[in-house]
């Protein structure tokens, strides 16, 4: 053996303690990974291999109060992505194709910031059958892609009762961060109005969630736990499916109507049906109405755009609660009891109708729409007439005796707030006074004073009021029961998914209104006389039931007359109160009350169906 | 007589290397399978390639037995020329994987120059220094050797393939510094390797994924889902293995394929995750033992040329485990660099058989 060199050994002994250090470092680096940091990657490797998928819990049909099916559920494949995938832009022009969709289209459809990039999302709703098999073929092609099947919300009345049922579209950024973070997704459904956005909480049930061990592609490879969804609980309403359809197609027919008869600006209008011992709303109808199974699936931005222009009069508002309007002469009554109430007129009272009213002095005239007078009136002959000059005259004497009183009695009615009917967005309409004009014209000083013809204006429901046609119903509805004010409410019981009754609704009442019996009653006649004598007597000539209502003609500037009818029926004991009122559709006589016979018609269930228009030149 | 024969064939067997080694293939050939069972196809197709290899790699080993290394010391320059021959041929016959061109395909398995280049290098650098008699004093001896190994060096960069040419430095370096390297050109040497990098960063000379991969190195949270989420990924598995690991065939992040590359270049990994702190303090060990066995073989080599290329050996296989794991584990940088024995791959399996064959030869023929 040849001794090597010296320093060679030393060398190579330095080499060796240089393999001893390294050995030493990956062992320290080992030991801190596995030992010291193991915990932490036990996690995130759990977590890689681990996924929640949850599962939409089947959402509470709706039923109408007879029992038919007016919301339900069907299922609908659905092709879903996992968002992680949108930056493939491959892919995505591939699931274009297939899909039939632009790939800016299906980021649209995820523009919902998501929790977990790897939780598939939907991104089309419906697809074919023979689509969905050649996803699942192509399934190595496409990463990520996966088709699922999902119940989807269900029409069997196809478009009727939309505005009171609302729609459903996935959960916005604002209402992800306002909603329980638990219980809510990126990509959920929930209800965006009506009722499915006020019982959405009841409707909604439980998610379901099922844990699956996937692998890195996101494959699931098997269940390791799954926990049922629970359906959501089911609603019956107050609405009548057959009044609902008839109350719309009155309210259809009475804007064509208006149409015909010179009024081509005519395209919107509102009819409610109420039972006035209840509050329980009958039918709610708004035209134009809207398809809500176009909701499915999310809304094209151009569908989206065309039910938020006004040029197709925003289908989606709900006219009967989220709007008010000046309500004319149907406010009349208000002004009369609060006229009695005050002591500044009574029954015998007599006003001399000229056309022209020049109470508040010459320089102030105001006109009677009958401009060639009514002549010597009382306060009954005024209501049936509808004399504005009556109005103006209790209207100016309120006034003198200050204190807001017509101001005072609008609110017993709850004029200017909201009546609580369980829909969202409901509008508190206005009631005009002096602190009102005064912050409503802050920056015009010289009209924030309250004159005396805004308390005129006021009393023939014309000025600065405003109501929904809801609040009317109200208003009539009271009058009708003889002085009890109701909730108005559209959801009558909550039963389980079984159809086991959880919940029933029962009638709330917002207060007996501060006016005796026997104005109410006198009240109650006038209104009668309006039908029998009055100013809708042609509208419901020869109609078998006794009715008693107003009709109400509104001024709006710049615009054709909105036409309004109220009313109850039968007179002596009342089933239902029913408010028509059309936009720009001219007097209410001729048209809204017509349409509210027709609709009384069907409630009582005669073939008849009454003029389409009168002739009726009131106000 | 027959008995003295006996013992003196016995003594000129390196029975721990030989077992140690066999421990590290029947261990990696373990771990191939548990890396690739799960892949789509028949679950033994790496396995049976890689077994093929093995044996293969043991043959060759065995075919050394026969002549004394020491022969191969006459043949440097044809060595040498053949080296760069082969390396060039890779750009006119080679096949191109993932934007490297690295392997020529010979019938029925794909032979990877670069991992050929390491051990021929060994062979002739050895020679060469050994014809210095272990002396490289001068600046211009220096300058020769760095010539000597630019060449092969520089084929393989442009491959290309960094992780080869960094092994290909470490055997230099390995090699020069048993050849009385003055600290004055090991500090050179360092100056040099500092300015070349300062120029490659000046002048983009680095390929994108490979300055992915350096800034990810620097800082791992960087991209997550893109050019990190391998590293992450390893990180994850290794430390999930805590001390004893989830257990053979049951790594989650190696099943369910979340591991890249899990059979080759992060089989360490595998190791981590299924077996452990425990696992992989056996696999460290025996790479310790095998290694310690290369720079004891180099002590008692019968000549300076001994001395070289056991030292060369040991070099590859230190710098090769301590990159590779090191990588897995987040403290070096991502290169491919094979776990030696360990990871899937035929041409690097077959070099280190012929390496441990060497170490065998230089063990055997030490008493010459």
């Amino acid at each position: 053996m040849v001794k090597l060199d010296d320093s060679i050994q030393k060398r190579l002994v330095v080499l060796e303690a240089i393999i001893t250090v390294v050995f030493s470092i990956l062992l320290g680096r080992l030991w801190s990974l596995q030992v010291l940091a193991g915990e932490k990657y036990v996690e995130m490797a759990e977590s890689n291999r681990i996924r929640t998928i949850t599962t939409s819990a089947p959402r509470g049909v709706i039923y109408d109060k007879n029992g038919e099916i007016l919301v339900n559920n069907r299922p609908s494949l659905a092709a879903t992505i996992a968002p992680s995938k949108l930056k493939n832009k491959d892919l995505m022009l591939k699931l274009g194709e297939i899909l039939n969709m632009a790939p800016d289209e299906i980021k649209e459809k995820l523009k919902e910031k998501t929790a977990d990039p790897l939780k598939p999302r939907v991104i089309k709703y419906d697809i074919e059958e023979d689509v969905a098999v050649y996803i699942k073929e192509h399934s190595f092609d496409l990463p990520g892609v996966e088709v699922k099947l999902e119940y989807v919300r269900n029409y069997p009345t196809s478009t009727i009762a939309a505005h009171a049922l609302g729609y459903l579209g996935e959960i916005s950024e604002e209402e992800l961060d306002k909603k329980d973070e638990a219980e809510y997704e990126p990509g959920d459904l929930v209800g965006k109005s009506g009722i499915e956005k006020q019982y959405e909480g009841i409707l909604r049930g439980g998610k379901g969630s099922q844990e699956v061990e996937v692998d890195a592609s996101g494959k699931i490879i098997r269940v390791l736990d799954d926990k049922e969804a629970i359906a959501g609980n089911n609603l019956e309403l107050t609405i009548d499916a057959n009044l609902q359809v008839a109350t719309e197609k009155s309210l259809v027919d009475a804007i064509k109507a208006a149409q015909r008869d010179g009024y081509p600006e005519a395209q919107a209008g509102a009819a409610v049906v109420v039972d006035p011992n209840t509050g329980e709303v009958l039918a709610m109808a708004s035209y134009p109405a809207y398809d809500a199974s176009k909701f499915i699936g999310g809304i094209s931005s151009k569908e989206w755009v065309r039910l938020n222009d006004k040029s197709s009069n925003f289908p989606l508002i709900n006219r009967t609660m989220m709007c008010s309007y000046a309500p004319a002469s149907v406010f009349k009554p208000v002004t009369y009891l609060a006229g009695l109430m005050e002591g500044v007129v009574s029954y015998n009272s007599t006003f001399n109708c000229e056309g022209k009213w020049t109470g508040m002095g010459e320089d102030w005239p105001k006109h009677c729409w009958n401009r060639a007078g009514h002549g010597l009136v009382d306060l009954s002959l005024g209501m049936s007439e509808s004399c504005d000059v009556v109005f103006y005259e209790i209207g100016y004497m309120l006034y003198k005796k200050g204190g807001e009183l017509l101001q005072k009695w609008s609110r017993e009615f709850n004029f200017g707030r909201q009546t609580g009917i369980d829909l969202p967005s409901e509008t508190k309409g206005r009631v005009p006074d002096i602190a009102w004009k005064k912050r409503f014209n802050e920056k015009y000083p010289e009209y924030q004073k309250w004159v005396p013809g805004d308390t005129v204006n006021l009393a023939i429901g014309q000025g600065d009021l405003l109501t929904s046609p809801l609040q009317i119903v109200n208003l009539y509805g009271t009058i009708a029961n003889g002085g009890t004010l109701w909730k108005p409410h559209l959801v009558k019981r909550v039963l389980t998914a079984e159809g086991e009754q959880i919940h029933l609704f029962k009638k709330e009442k917002i207060r007996d209104v501060a006016i005796s019996k026997n104005t109410i009653k006198r009240l109650q006649k006038e209104l009668r006389r309006v039908v029998t004598d009055g100013t809708a007597e042609r509208a419901f000539s020869g109609f078998p039931i006794d009715v008693a209502g107003k009709t109400g003609t509104a001024e709006v500037k710049g615009k054709d007359d909105f036409a309004w009818f109220a009313c109850y029926a039968p007179a002596n004991n009342p089933r239902y109160v029913i408010v028509v009122m059309v936009e720009q559709g001219g007097h209410g006589g001729s048209i809204a009350a017509p349409a509210a016979r027709r609709i009384l018609a069907a409630a009582f269930g005669f073939p008849q169906t009454g003029p389409m228009s009168v002739v009726d030149n009131s106000r | 007589m027959k008995n003295k024969g006996f013992f003196e064939w016995v003594r000129l067997i390196d029975f721990s290397l030989i077992i140690g080694t066999f421990l590290l293939v029947a261990y990696g050939n373990l771990m191939v399978y548990s890396a690739s069972y799960a892949n789509q196809g028949d679950p033994f197709v790496l396995l049976k390639k890689q077994l093929i290899f093995t044996l293969l790699g043991v043959l060759v080993a065995a075919g050394m037995a026969f002549f004394n290394y020491s022969w191969l010391r006459h043949y440097m320059l044809p060595l040498y020329i053949g080296n760069v021959v082969l390396l060039l041929l890779v750009f006119f016959i080679g096949q191109t994987t993932l934007g490297a061109t690295r392997w020529i395909s010979i019938g029925f398995f794909n032979l990877q120059p670069s991992e050929l280049a390491k051990i021929i290098l060994i062979l002739t650098l050895g020679a060469f220094l050994a014809d210095k008699k272990g002396n490289v004093q001068t600046f211009s001896e220096l300058v020769v050797v760095f010539a000597h190994v630019g060449l092969p060096l520089i084929l393989i960069l442009v491959q290309p393939d960094m992780g080869t040419a960094l092994v290909l430095m470490a055997i230099t370096l390995g090699m020069l510094f048993i050849s009385g390297l003055r600290w004055q050109h090991a500090l050179l040497i360092l100056g040099i390797g500092i300015i070349a990098i300062l120029l490659i960063f000046q002048f983009n000379l680095l390929r994108e994924y490979q300055m992915d991969r350096l800034m990810i190195f620097i800082n791992p949270s960087v991209d997550p889902m893109g050019a990190g989420y391998n590293l992450m990924q390893s990180k994850i598995a290794i430390g999930s293995g805590n001390f004893f690991g989830k257990g053979l065939f049951s790594g989650t992040q190696s099943g369910l394929r979340f591991l890249p590359v899990r059979h080759a270049d992060f089989i360490f990994s595998v190791v981590g995750e299924e077996l452990g702190f425990f696992g992989a303090l056996i696999l460290l060990g025996l790479y310790f033992l095998l290694i310690s066995r290369g720079i004891a073989i180099a002590m008692s080599a019968g000549n300076l040329y001994g001395t070289l290329v056991a030292t060369g050996v040991s070099a590859m296989w230190l710098f090769q485990v301590l990159v590779n794991t090191g990588m897995t584990m987040g403290i070096m940088p991502i290169t491919g660099i094979p776990l030696p024995f360990f990871s899937y791959g035929g041409s690097s399996m077959l070099v280190n058989f012929i390496g441990a064959g060497l170490l065998l030869n230089v063990y055997a023929n030490r008493f010459k």
